[in-house]
């Protein structure tokens, strides 16, 4: 385990100097959008922030911090603040494989085709979406929190938006529920399955749900993503432990701990995997935590996406 | 030999919505918690309770291996929260880092 402290000031460091938890230019983290010829104004503003097109730097960087956690080198990971974080950031996305960059986007590309196919009208301004400081809120920092989600608020308001879809569960709750509370900014915050109406043939195949924490438990929307999948064909299995009672993929403890991260990441995959069916979820982190504890997992806008071809 | 303070789980409040009291150490947010093993967080929740300041102090690193899931919020039949116990304990270490 790392000290919590020399993390929470590297990330905090990093956020308050890039608006990004690793320092990386926004220009080498969010060019997903750049071939989909998005409107840029509508009567939803999409906004990301930037979890899935994060995900392939997590990995990368979770990779050193595993293989240095207790190690006599994590006592020097102090001294990393002296490396200017957009430095630091540059040699992460430098090392990190574009494969997984490609896959990021492949699935914000699936869930505007699942979006588009219902009919949603929204827009994408790329200088608006940026990352909601939710890691800073987890890890306890609530001055960096409130200070990081003041800025964004402030960006979003200052361009007159009032209704946003969002497309992980991290950023849907910080918009939805902190964002009030904390940065004196309240928008409509609708996740993208919420307002799908698709429709198709996929009788048959049963799907085993991963409920992400915050979409399960924090913000009840297990049955939205089941209709979503219902109205395509699919059937849903739950988990021992789903929706309101879900269990962690793990993956928040990876900054701290990359190893108590696959320890609980594999204790989730055991118990997905009991009823043999394709596990999917809705939540970068835990997409990338449950692969990395040795799980076949789909995300759901692959799912929505994919089914969409039969329709 | 550890000091206590009654008065401590009033002063968490400057850093969270705090129900902390309302605990009666029924375990049961600890047998729920995916991190399975020892009785966290029944046992900071307990020594937020007495003020026992200095063992969370000593014991702080623990906090941060809570993976603020919320299944124990969601379970725990007092409604005491305590998943934001744990939250409001890590802001109060984080503000104090932050200073020194």
């Amino acid at each position: 385990m790392y000290e919590p402290k020399d993390i929470i000031a590297i990330l905090a460091n990093n956020v308050r100097k890039t608006m990004s938890p690793f320092g990386i230019p926004k220009s080498m983290v969010n060019g997903w959008w750049k071939e989909e010829s998005l409107p840029r104004n509508g009567e939803t503003l999409l906004v990301t922030g930037l979890m899935y097109q994060l995900v392939p730097f997590i990995e990368t960087a979770t990779t050193w911090l595993a293989r240095y956690e207790d190690a006599k080198w994590a006592e020097y990971l102090p001294y990393s603040r002296f490396v200017p974080p957009r430095l630091s950031g540059l040699g992460l996305a430098m090392i990190t494989p574009a494969e997984a960059k490609r896959k990021a986007a492949g699935h914000l590309k699936n869930i505007v085709k699942a979006m588009r196919a219902s009919g949603r009208r929204f827009g994408y301004q790329p200088e608006l979406d940026e990352y909601s400081g939710i890691l800073l809120y987890d890890l306890g920092d609530q001055e960096g929190f409130v200070r990081h989600a003041k800025r964004v608020a402030a960006r979003l308001k200052g361009a007159g938006v009032t209704s946003i879809v969002t497309v992980d569960p991290h950023t849907t709750y910080a918009l939805k529920v902190l964002y009030p509370k904390y940065a004196d900014a309240s928008f409509e915050v609708r996740a993208y399955f919420e307002d799908l109406n698709l429709s198709g043939a996929h009788a048959g195949e049963t799907l085993s749900i991963h409920d992400p924490c915050f979409y399960g438990r924090y913000l009840e929307l297990s049955g939205a993503s089941r209709k979503a999948l219902g109205n395509l064909g699919y059937a849903c299995a739950d988990a021992r432990r789903s929706g309101l009672f879900t269990s962690c993929c793990g993956g928040p403890a990876e900054s701290i701990s990359p190893k108590l991260a696959s320890r609980i990441g594999a204790k989730r995959v055991e118990a997905l995997g009991g009823s043999g069916e394709r596990i999917v979820t809705m939540c970068p982190i835990c997409l990338h935590n449950l692969e990395k504890a040795g799980a076949d997992v789909t995300d759901l806008s692959t799912v929505l996406a994919g089914g969409l071809k039969t329709a | 030999m550890s000091a206590v303070n009654p008065a401590f789980l009033d002063e968490l409040e400057a850093y969270g919505e705090n129900a902390g009291a309302l605990c009666f150490n029924c375990g049961t947010c600890a047998a729920v918690c995916p991190l399975d093993g020892g009785h966290f967080p029944r046992k900071m929740i307990r020594y937020a309770q007495i003020g026992a300041v200095d063992r969370i102090r000593e014991e702080s690193r623990e906090l941060w291996r809570c993976l603020h899931c919320g299944l124990c919020t969601q379970t725990c039949p007092r409604g005491a929260n305590p998943g934001e116990v744990i939250l409001t304990l890590k802001r109060l270490f984080a503000a104090e880092w932050r200073k020194s």
